[in-house]
C-alpha cells in the first residue's frame, strides 16, 4: 500500500499536526509494507521540504506554483489532484486541520472518492485496515473500512498521534519537484489579508468595577447612558440575562448562573431585580450598590448600599457629578 | 443547504431513557442473551440496541412524586429489594392518610380511600431508580447515548424507520457555529417511542398517522419540591394525599406530602390541565399550599433542595393511542400507561417496556417488523395486569369534568360497577378547550413569595438546576406570535404566563407594543405549554442535547 502524506504550512511555518500525521503515516507504511511520500505545497517552501527530508520517508514531493502562495481551495485541490494522478497512491493521509476540512472533501470528490475524516486511529482486523472515528461526541467509535478502488482519503484528528514519534531517516530522502498546471482563472476566490478575529477581550472577572444593568433599563437606546457611567467610573458594563438575551449586549457580558461569575471591588446594579440566577454570579463582590424602583426587589438583600429610586434619575445625576469631579 | 448526515443502523432504537425505555432495553437484552445461549437463530446482539436520552445524564429529566407500586420492577428485577443501590428505594410506605383541606383546616378521611392506600409500596426517587436502571442497561452492552434527543422521525411508508437526532451547534438564528455537528440519521428495524408525557415525536406520529383513540390525551401538571426539614417533623414512609384548598372544587387536582429518609420531604401538587380560569397559576397555588398549617408545620425551618415540574397523562385506557405502526411502538407515559386514580405509572411504564421487548424480540427472530407483527404488543397488554388495572378506572378521570363533587359521585358508581359507572365510555375533550374567556378580568398580581417558605418562579427554576446553551434556536416554536398580542391577550389573558411553572413565557410591553418574550433557557421540559396553550400554536421541540433540568435526587 503506497501512502501519500499531504503536509500543511502557512507562510513558511509548519502546521504541527503535519508531523503527527507523518508519525501515523510512517507506522502505517511500516505495517503495510508500502512506500511513503510526502507533499509540501505552497511557494518558496523548499526549506520546509528539505527539513521534512530528514525524516524516514521515501521521497518528498515539492509542489510549488505562483498561484499556491496563498491558500485557496481551488488552487490546492487542483494542484493536489494532479499530484495524486501522477503518483497514484493507495492511501492519502492528511492532518484534520481547518484548511483540510475546507479543501480535502472537494479534492476527494474531484477524483470521485469519499473521505474518512477526523479519525483518531487505525487498526487491522483480519488483514483489513480499519480507521476509527468518534461518533456521538466521543461516546462511541465507529470502525470504518475502505471500499472501492484507491486512492482512499483519510484525515487524522489533532492529537491522535504523537509528533515526537516521527522517525528520522538513515539517509536524507530525495526532494523531487512536481510540476502542476494552474491558471489564474481556475481560482475563483481571492484571499485577502490574514487576520485574527479581534477578540473583544473583555475579561469581566478582572474588572475592578462593574456597572450592571437589568430589565430596568427598559430599552436598548438607554444602554449608552449606562456605558458612559461605566466609562467614567473606569469600569466595565455588564448585564443580567434578559438584556443579553435580547441581544442588547453580547453574551460575554452576562453575569449569573448562565454567564460569568465576578467579584469586583464595586458592583453597581442598575435596575436589576436580583433573581437568584443573577445573584450567584455577583454576590462575592466587595461592595454592592443597588438602584431599583421596587423596594422589595431581592437585590437589596445582598446590597451593601441600596437606593430605592428610578435609575433614569440617578444615572444622569451620578454621571454629572463624576464629570464635575474629573 | 442540504445537510449530509452520518447514518447508523441499529436493530432497535429507543427514544427516552426513562423507566419504560430502559425496562424495554434491559429486558430485550436479556431475551437476546438467552436466545443466543440456546443457539437461537438468527444470532442477535444487545449492541444493536440504541437508547437516546436528551438529559445531561441518565435520570436528569426524571421527575415523579413518587410512590411506586413495585409490581413492574419486581417482574423486571425480582431481587430488586436486595440489588438496588442504597437510597434508590428511599423507604417503604409505613403509613398513609388522605385529607380534605380548607384554608385553615385539614379534615382527615376516616378511612384512606383504597386507591390512596400504599402499604407494600415504596417512596422512591425516580431519578435514582432510573440512574440505576441506566447502569444495568449499559452493563448489557447496549449503546446508551445521553445528551442526544430524537428531533425528527424518519417516516417510511405507513410507519417509521428511525429518527434524526438534533443538530448541535446552531446559533440563535439557526446558523452553524464553529462546533456545528449535524444530527445523526439513526435507522432501526424497530423504533420505540418512550419519551414520557407529550413526547414531541409521539405527538407528531399520532397526529400524522391518526393514531388517537376515542378520547384525546388529557394531562395533569405536577409541581414538586424536595425539602430538608428539622428532625422529627414527619416519619419516613408516611404518605399524605390532600384534596381541596387552594384548588376550588371545579378543579381536579390535589397535593402530596411524603416523608423520606434523612429528614427529607417530597411535596407537590398535581392539577389537571383542563381548568376554566385561564389566569390560574399552578405554581402560585402550590406555593400557597405550603402555607397551609398542615404543610407549614412540617416545612418550617427547613430548606428547599430541589424543584421540578412535569406533566402526567391522565386520560387512561380510552386515551391510549394506537401503540404500533410499521417499525414502531409507543410505550410508557407516551402511550398513556398510567393509572390516574392511583396517580401511578412507573409500574406500568416498566411493564409496558417489558411487553414491548417481548414483541420486538419475536419480530427480530421472525424478521417481520410490520405493524401486523408489532400488533402483538397491544395484545400482550390486553392479556396482562395493565389492562385489568386500567380497565377498572377507564372512566375515572372523565368523571371529574364537572368538578370534584360530581367526580366523587361518578367514582363511587364506577367503583361498584367495575369501572363502568353511568356512562361507558365517557368521553372527554382536550383540556385547553375548557378555558373560559376572561371578559375583561384584570391580570392577577404576580406571586412573589416570602423567600423562605414560598418562592417566586425564578427562584424555584434555579433549584431545578436547569441549564441550556444560550445561543441556540428557540426550542419553543410558536407558529404565530401575532395571536399572542392581538387575540390571546383579549380572549384568555395570555395563560402561558401563568401555566408555565418555569417563567419561560412573558408578555413584555415595549414602546407601547405588547410582545411575547420566550425565556427558553428556563424551560424544565414539562411540556405544559404544548398541552395547555389555548390556540395550540406552541410546539415544544427538543433543544440541544444535554440542556434541561437536573433532577438529582428527585
Amino acid at each position: 500500500m503506497n501512502i501519500l502524506l499531504i503536509t500543511e504550512q502557512r507562510e513558511g511555518k509548519w502546521n504541527k499536526t503535519s508531523f503527527e500525521t507523518l508519525a501515523a503515516a510512517q507506522q502505517l507504511a511500516a505495517e503495510q509494507k508500502g512506500g511513503l511520500r510526502a507533499v509540501v505545497i505552497g511557494k518558496g517552501v523548499l526549506a520546509l521540504a528539505e527539513e521534512l527530508a530528514a525524516s524516514k520517508i521515501d521521497e518528498v514531493l515539492l509542489v510549488e506554483h505562483e498561484l499556491l502562495e496563498k491558500y485557496t481551495p481551488d488552487g490546492f485541490s487542483l494542484a493536489l489532484k494532479q499530484v495524486i494522478e501522477q503518483v497514484k497512491p493507495d492511501l492519502v493521509l492528511l492532518p484534520h486541520t481547518y484548511q483540510v476540512r475546507d479543501y480535502a472533501p472537494k479534492l476527494a470528490a474531484s477524483l470521485g472518492k469519499g473521505m474518512v475524516a477526523d479519525c483518531i486511529g487505525y487498526k487491522t482486523e483480519g488483514g483489513k485496515l480499519l480507521f476509527v472515528r468518534q461518533m456521538f461526541q466521543g461516546k462511541t467509535a465507529a470502525d470504518v473500512s475502505l471500499q472501492g478502488a484507491a486512492p482512499w482519503f483519510v484525515s487524522f484528528q489533532a492529537g491522535a498521534f504523537r509528533a515526537d514519534l516521527v522517525a528520522k531517516g538513515s539517509a536524507r530522502a530525495p526532494v523531487k519537484p512536481v510540476t502542476v498546471e494552474l491558471k489564474p482563472e481556475q481560482i475563483r476566490t481571492k484571499p485577502l489579508e490574514l487576520f485574527r478575529e479581534a477578540k473583544q477581550a473583555v475579561d469581566l472577572t478582572q474588572a475592578p468595577i462593574i456597572v450592571a444593568i437589568g430589565r430596568g433599563i427598559k430599552a436598548s437606546e438607554n444602554i449608552p447612558m449606562a456605558e458612559k457611567l461605566a466609562k467614567l467610573l473606569g469600569g466595565e458594563i455588564a448585564a443580567s440575562r434578559p438584556i443579553c438575551d435580547e441581544g442588547w449586549l453580547p453574551m460575554e457580558r452576562q453575569i449569573g448562573s448562565s454567564g460569568q461569575t465576578v467579584a469586583p471591588k464595586l458592583y453597581l446594579a442598575l435596575g436589576i431585580s436580583g433573581a437568584i440566577q443573577h445573584v450567584v454570579g455577583m454576590k462575592g463582590s466587595r461592595t454592592i450598590v443597588a438602584i431599583n424602583k421596587d423596594q422589595n426587589a431581592p437585590i437589596f438583600e445582598v446590597a451593601d448600599f441600596g437606593i430605592v429610586a428610578d435609575i433614569f434619575e440617578i444615572i444622569p445625576a451620578l454621571t454629572e457629578e463624576l464629570e464635575k469631579a474629573k | 443547504m442540504t445537510i449530509q448526515r452520518e447514518q447508523l443502523e441499529a436493530d432497535v432504537l429507543i427514544v427516552g431513557a426513562g423507566p419504560a425505555g430502559l425496562a424495554c432495553a434491559l429486558y430485550l437484552a436479556r431475551l437476546i442473551k438467552q436466545h443466543n445461549q440456546t443457539g437461537g437463530k438468527p444470532v442477535l446482539s444487545a449492541e444493536n440496541i440504541y437508547v437516546l436520552e436528551k438529559g445531561r445524564e441518565v435520570g436528569a429529566h426524571q421527575l415523579s412524586g413518587a410512590v411506586m407500586d413495585p409490581r413492574g420492577l419486581a417482574e423486571l428485577i425480582p431481587d430488586f429489594e436486595k440489588s438496588a443501590p442504597p437510597g434508590t428505594l428511599d423507604t417503604p410506605v409505613t403509613d398513609d392518610a388522605a385529607y380534605f383541606f380548607t384554608e385553615r383546616r385539614a379534615w382527615k378521611f376516616p378511612i384512606t380511600p383504597p386507591p390512596l392506600r400504599n402499604h407494600g409500596n415504596y417512596v422512591v426517587s425516580l431519578n435514582k431508580l432510573v440512574k440505576w436502571l441506566g447502569g444495568l442497561v449499559e452493563q448489557e452492552g447496549i449503546n446508551l447515548f445521553t445528551q442526544f434527543a430524537g428531533a425528527q422521525l424518519i417516516y417510511e411508508g405507513e410507519g417509521i424507520a428511525g429518527v434524526i437526532t438534533e443538530d448541535k451547534g446552531l446559533d440563535k438564528d439557526g446558523k452553524a457555529k464553529d462546533n456545528f455537528t449535524p444530527g445523526y440519521e439513526l435507522r432501526a428495524k424497530v423504533t420505540v417511542l418512550a419519551e414520557g408525557p407529550r413526547g414531541s415525536l409521539t405527538k407528531d406520529l399520532v397526529s400524522r398517522r391518526k393514531l388517537d383513540n376515542l378520547n384525546p390525551q388529557v394531562y395533569g401538571m405536577g409541581i414538586k419540591e424536595l425539602w430538608e426539614v428539622p428532625a422529627g417533623r414527619i416519619d419516613p414512609g408516611f404518605t399524605a394525599h390532600t384534596l381541596g384548598w387552594p384548588l376550588d372544587t371545579s378543579m381536579y387536582g390535589g397535593g402530596w406530602v411524603y416523608g423520606l429518609r434523612e429528614n427529607r420531604v417530597s411535596l407537590g401538587m398535581v392539577v389537571s390541565l383542563e381548568y376554566h380560569n385561564s389566569l390560574f397559576d399552578p405554581h402560585e397555588a402550590f406555593q400557597k399550599y405550603k402555607t397551609h398549617p398542615f404543610v407549614k408545620q412540617i416545612l418550617e425551618g427547613g430548606k428547599l433542595v430541589r424543584y421540578g415540574a412535569k406533566t402526567v397523562p391522565y386520560g387512561g385506557w380510552y386515551s391510549m393511542p394506537r401503540t404500533y405502526v410499521d417499525g414502531g411502538l409507543i410505550i410508557g407515559d407516551s402511550a398513556s400507561f398510567l393509572n390516574s386514580q392511583r396517580l401511578k405509572g412507573i409500574h406500568m411504564a416498566i411493564k409496558s417496556g417489558m411487553l414491548a421487548a417481548e414483541t420486538i424480540f419475536e419480530a427480530l427472530c421472525s424478521g417481520d417488523v410490520s405493524a401486523k407483527a408489532l400488533s402483538a404488543f397491544p395484545k400482550k397488554v390486553e392479556a396482562s395486569w395493565i389492562k385489568k388495572e386500567l380497565w377498572e378506572v377507564r372512566n375515572f378521570h372523565q368523571g371529574y369534568a364537572h368538578g370534584l363533587y360530581a367526580g366523587l359521585f361518578h367514582t363511587a358508581l364506577q367503583f361498584v360497577s367495575g369501572g363502568r359507572g353511568l356512562i361507558d365510555p365517557m368521553r372527554t375533550k382536550p383540556g385547553y378547550e375548557a378555558y373560559q374567556r376572561i371578559d375583561g378580568r384584570a391580570a392577577p398580581e404576580r406571586f412573589k413569595g416570602d423567600g423562605t417558605l414560598t418562592f417566586d418562579r425564578l427562584t424555584d427554576v434555579y433549584h431545578s438546576g436547569t441549564r441550556h446553551e444560550e445561543d441556540q434556536p428557540c426550542h419553543l416554536v410558536v407558529a404565530d406570535t401575532s395571536i399572542c398580542a392581538d387575540r390571546c391577550v383579549r380572549e384568555y389573558g395570555n395563560p402561558c404566563q401563568y401555566f408555565c411553572p418555569a417563567a419561560v413565557y412573558e408578555m413584555v410591553k415595549e414602546k407601547g407594543e405588547l410582545r411575547l418574550k420566550i425565556n427558553a433557557s428556563n424551560c424544565v421540559h414539562c411540556k405544559t405549554c404544548d398541552i395547555a396553550d389555548p390556540y395550540q400554536i406552541i410546539n415544544w421541540v427538543p433543544p440541544e442535547g444535554g440542556g434541561g433540568p437536573n433532577y438529582e435526587g428527585m
